[in-house]
């Protein structure tokens, strides 16, 4: 018995353990974040000036140097038609990171509205909305997008329209669990016998506990865009062909991956980094969050 | 006679007398628990002693924050990660506190030395039923092996704690009432047969009823097994039902050690003497009750002087000028007070001043019910699908400056009551008129009558810590509570300071988030924020059984305080009869969703009809070990 009440001893007084704890792994854990901001931010910082920096025109084909390896010249050496890979990876950036962005922040706005709707008010809306994210859950996400962007005209736009819907029940029943732990608060409660209006509850009182949780699934929501975006232009249901993109480039040069492979290899790093570090940044800001107010 | 040569230098390290000269079973000396962390250490407990020997109760006795619990998880080896004990904890002939953990299981934990925790739900594992929960240890410690056989022995130890049903073994502990599971708890702690037993709290998430039963059955099963027991508790009433010696601590140190019964006749230490006062009685109405100014302090912000001498109203200098040693004031008696012989005559003053029943005056002519509810009934939708009565016809009114008590134990539907009454919950048939307003569907009311009753009618909740929004400044919750009612209010911030001067708290705290408040005055947040609307009525769902009684003392007073100077009406509903013996003048007794009993509150608790009523009472702690006698189970 003894065994078990010690598992017990320690659940019981987290408070007592928890400083400590977190003060011994603070540093390891601060520098993962941090390093996953500085990934985020030069990824950012490539979507805004990233053509301008560029050492050569992404488009630019030089037939005489097709799949060149690294060089003076080409760093990352050309692709399949002779462009240079480092150009193209750092034009990627937008691609890669403009469409997840309007997908996580899409989802987000209609997740907490529908989520916290949900949530707060119970009974038939909260039936209703869990309802439609049941039959949005059942679909399966991929083949919906590859049938409706094939029948409505593949293109980056209307993939990332698509997946906006199809992400938002993802947030909505995240928002909407996060809402349904606070409205039985003694806090909420008083603020409905002081007579407080529903709306100000939900967005002043009720919304920022909740977004720890929401804004953290904003950024795996981010994360999982990356691979989605980059499987649909890899299957050429994305952007148009020649726009340096990640997805692309990688389904544009996969022929040279025993000869060149730094052209296809250099795009599947990035994909791979960007949504690692959303992942990351995601974690540690969660953590940063819900520590706000103490006893949260 | 038994000392510790070395608590002279541990400066308030304890030595401890027994009366007869049974050799001590456990001995600890000069026990210190610091938390390392790099900022320094931080202590926790300093230098705490104790004894105890084979059939003795020892009563450890705090408020929280005084490191009672922490203490007997040093005892056990059991300290959370990032504080460490050094001192001794003599067991036999051996130092406990320099054991590996290996040892600590193999030869002490269950079989030496047990432990039962304060709460029944979560200190049972959920997924296994009580025969795997108490058969694990029986393997264990008890060499018993064989499937049938731990299932005969699992089934003996439950009928030794009170259980007869044999297909208990079966049921897990999601199946079982809490006072069920703790019985399984104590079951399983004593399947090693310890010789030392330490209950931490053990009653604290119980009803009185059921507190009571498990406090006898614990003290039958300490004499049929001549066992050792350490009682940690809060409630000085407990101890002295329980206990043969005290040690009461404060802030990590103990400030006064004697047999009960010497405590109980008169305290030695004004800590001990404020706690005895700070505990209304049931027995009768004291006018204010002695609550201690502040809270506890953390033990580094007292090093160097007496521990208590930020509350205590004897201080003087010599209290600052190190820390006073525990010193033996009569054979057996210790106490830590440097001022005590200053102090004893006024503190005996001070008790017999208590003694005294100031009742409510009874001349209060009728008034018109302000807030009244009739036939209130409230049918939920239970587990199994069927209908459960959480509230059977239950009428009450409150008129304004009247307070009015509603006394029930948990699942008595008082709090559902409460519910119904503020519009959280719809009753499903009855009435309800507040302030001349039929109250029927909270939804359709106009908006100008919704917005009257919003601020005739307020509650206070009982959770200090989550009925105030962890994010928002206290200033911001109160000037939310301001403006609601009056959108047009000028100068908010003198408003804020006013409400918070009301409760007794100081401008500055506007400005802090509720994390870096204690509990007793995030409750007087929860009061301000409720007076902000100007109610005529106040509901206090268990708005005080939350907090340590020093500072439930505080806020009982804040509240008699409040209502003579705002004409406000109070629904005081708690489970404890003391409580609204001092603050009601008229009590509703609820048993399972019904009134069984109402009346005038001293008339009520002085001459009980009802028979759950009597029950009730007789349940309510008393310090006195005949409260524990004729619980009526098999525990007697």
């Amino acid at each position: 018995m003894t065994t078990s009440y010690e598992r017990d001893t320690r659940a019981a007084r987290p408070r007592d353990n928890e400083s400590a704890g977190k003060r011994r792994r603070r540093l390891p854990r601060w520098s993962v974040m941090g390093l996953s901001l500085v990934v985020i931010g030069v990824v950012v910082f490539l979507t805004v000036v990233g053509t301008a920096i560029a050492p050569h025109d992404p488009a630019a084909q030089d037939l005489s140097r097709i799949a060149d390896g690294p060089s003076a010249q080409h760093w990352l050496g050309t692709d399949v038609l002779g462009r240079d890979t480092l150009s193209r990876v750092v034009a990627g950036a937008r691609s890669a990171f403009v469409g997840p962005l309007v997908i996580a922040a899409g989802s987000f706005l209609l997740g907490n509205l529908l989520g916290l709707w949900a949530g707060y008010r119970g009974g038939r809306v909260d039936g209703l909305v869990m309802r439609w994210v049941d039959v949005m859950w059942s679909i399966p996400a991929l083949l919906v997008l590859i049938v409706l962007a094939g029948s409505l005209g593949a293109g980056y736009w209307t993939t990332v329209a698509i997946l906006v819907v199809l992400t938002a029940p993802f947030d909505t029943r995240v928002v909407r669990g996060a809402t349904l732990e606070q409205v039985p608060r003694p806090y909420v409660e008083s603020a409905k016998v002081l007579g407080v209006p529903d709306r100000r509850i939900v967005l002043r009182h009720i919304w920022p506990n909740v977004l720890p949780v929401s804004i953290a699934n904003a950024f795996l929501v981010f994360a999982s865009s990356v691979g989605v975006l980059a499987a649909m232009s890899f299957l050429g249901l994305g952007v148009p062909p020649g726009t340096p993109d990640w997805g692309l480039m990688l389904a544009e040069n996969q022929a040279l991956l025993f000869t060149q492979p730094l052209a296809a290899l250099a795009p599947g790093v990035m994909i791979v980094v960007i949504a690692t570090a959303m992942n990351l940044a995601g974690d540690g800001i969660y953590e940063r969050l819900s520590a706000r107010g103490g006893t949260a | 006679m038994t000392q510790h040569s070395d608590s002279h230098s541990e400066g308030t390290g304890m030595r401890t007398t027994a009366q007869d000269t049974r050799q001590p079973l456990l001995s600890v000396s000069g026990l210190r628990v610091e938390r390392q962390g790099p900022g320094g250490s931080r202590t926790v407990v300093s230098g705490v002693g104790l004894e105890v020997a084979a059939g003795e109760t020892v009563g450890v006795v705090g408020e929280s924050g005084s490191g009672k619990s922490i203490t007997m998880r040093a005892v056990l080896g059991l300290l959370p990660r990032g504080l460490a004990a050094t001192g001794e904890v003599r067991y036999g002939d051996r130092d406990l506190l320099g054991l590996s953990e290996r040892a600590w299981r193999r030869t002490v934990r269950g079989t030496e030395i047990s432990m039962i925790m304060q709460d029944p739900f979560t200190m049972l594992n959920p997924i296994a039923t009580c025969g795997d929960i108490i058969g694990a240890s029986l393997r264990r410690h008890g060499g018993v092996t064989g499937r049938r056989a731990l299932r005969e022995e699992s089934v003996r130890r439950l009928r030794e704690v009170g259980i007869d049903d044999a297909t208990v073994v079966d049921r897990y502990p999601f199946q079982m009432s809490g006072g069920m599971r703790q019985r399984v708890g104590i079951a399983a702690a004593l399947a090693g047969d310890p010789r030392i037993l330490i209950a931490d709290e053990p009653t604290t998430a119980l009803d009185v009823t059921t507190q009571r039963e498990i406090l006898s059955l614990i003290k039958r099963i300490q004499a049929d097994r001549g066992m050792a027991l350490i009682l940690i508790t809060h409630d000085l009433r407990v101890a002295f039902a329980m206990c043969d010696r005290l040690h009461v601590l404060y802030a990590g140190s103990v400030v006064e050690s004697a047999r009960a019964a010497d405590i109980d006749a008169e305290p030695l230490h004004p800590y001990t003497n404020a706690l005895l006062l700070a505990e209304p009685p049931v027995d009768r109405r004291v006018g204010e009750l002695v609550s201690i100014p502040g809270s506890v302090p953390a033990p580094d912000e007292v090093a160097g002087g007496c521990v208590f001498v930020s509350r205590c109203p004897w201080a003087t200098d010599v209290c600052q000028d190190g820390t006073p040693p525990l010193l033996e004031v009569t054979p057996g008696r210790w106490s830590a007070c440097a001022r005590l012989t200053a102090a004893r005559t006024e503190m005996t003053r001070l008790r017999e001043r208590a003694g005294q029943d100031l009742p409510f005056s009874d001349d209060t002519p009728e008034k018109e019910p302000v807030l009244s509810g009739v036939g209130i009934s409230k049918v939920f939708t239970g587990a199994g699908g069927g209908p459960v009565h959480a509230l059977d016809d239950v009428s009450v009114t409150v008129a304004q400056h009247e307070s009015v008590g509603i006394v029930g134990e948990s699942g008595s539907g008082k709090s559902t009551l409460a519910r119904v009454l503020v519009g959280l919950e719809k009753p499903t048939t009855g009435t309800i008129a507040i302030d001349g307003i039929p109250v029927t569907d909270w939804g359709r009311l106009s908006r100008s009558d919704l917005r009257r009753i919003r601020r005739t009618v307020q509650i206070v909740f009982q959770d200090p810590y989550s009925s105030l929004n962890p994010l928002r400044s206290v200033g911001w919750t109160l000037a939310e509570a301001i403006t609601t009612h009056r959108p047009d209010a000028k100068n908010v911030g003198a408003e804020v300071e006013r409400l918070l001067d009301e409760v007794g708290l100081a401008s500055a705290y506007a400005q802090k988030r509720p994390a870096a408040l204690s509990g007793g005055m995030r409750q007087r947040v929860a009061i301000a924020r409720a007076l902000a609307t100007r109610p005529k009525i106040l509901i206090c769902d268990e708005s005080v059984s939350a907090l340590d009684v020093s500072v439930q003392a505080q806020i009982l007073n804040l509240l008699v305080r409040l209502r003579d100077e705002h004409d406000l009406g109070y629904l005081f509903i708690t489970h404890d009869l003391a409580v609204v013996r001092q603050v009601t003048e008229r009590l509703y007794v609820m048993h399972r969703g019904r009134v069984v009993e109402s009346g005038a509150t001293a008339q009520v608790i002085d001459n009980p009809r009802a028979p759950y009523t009597i029950q009730l009472l007789a349940s309510a702690p008393r310090a006195e070990s005949a409260w524990l006698e004729g619980t009526g189970r098999r525990d007697d």
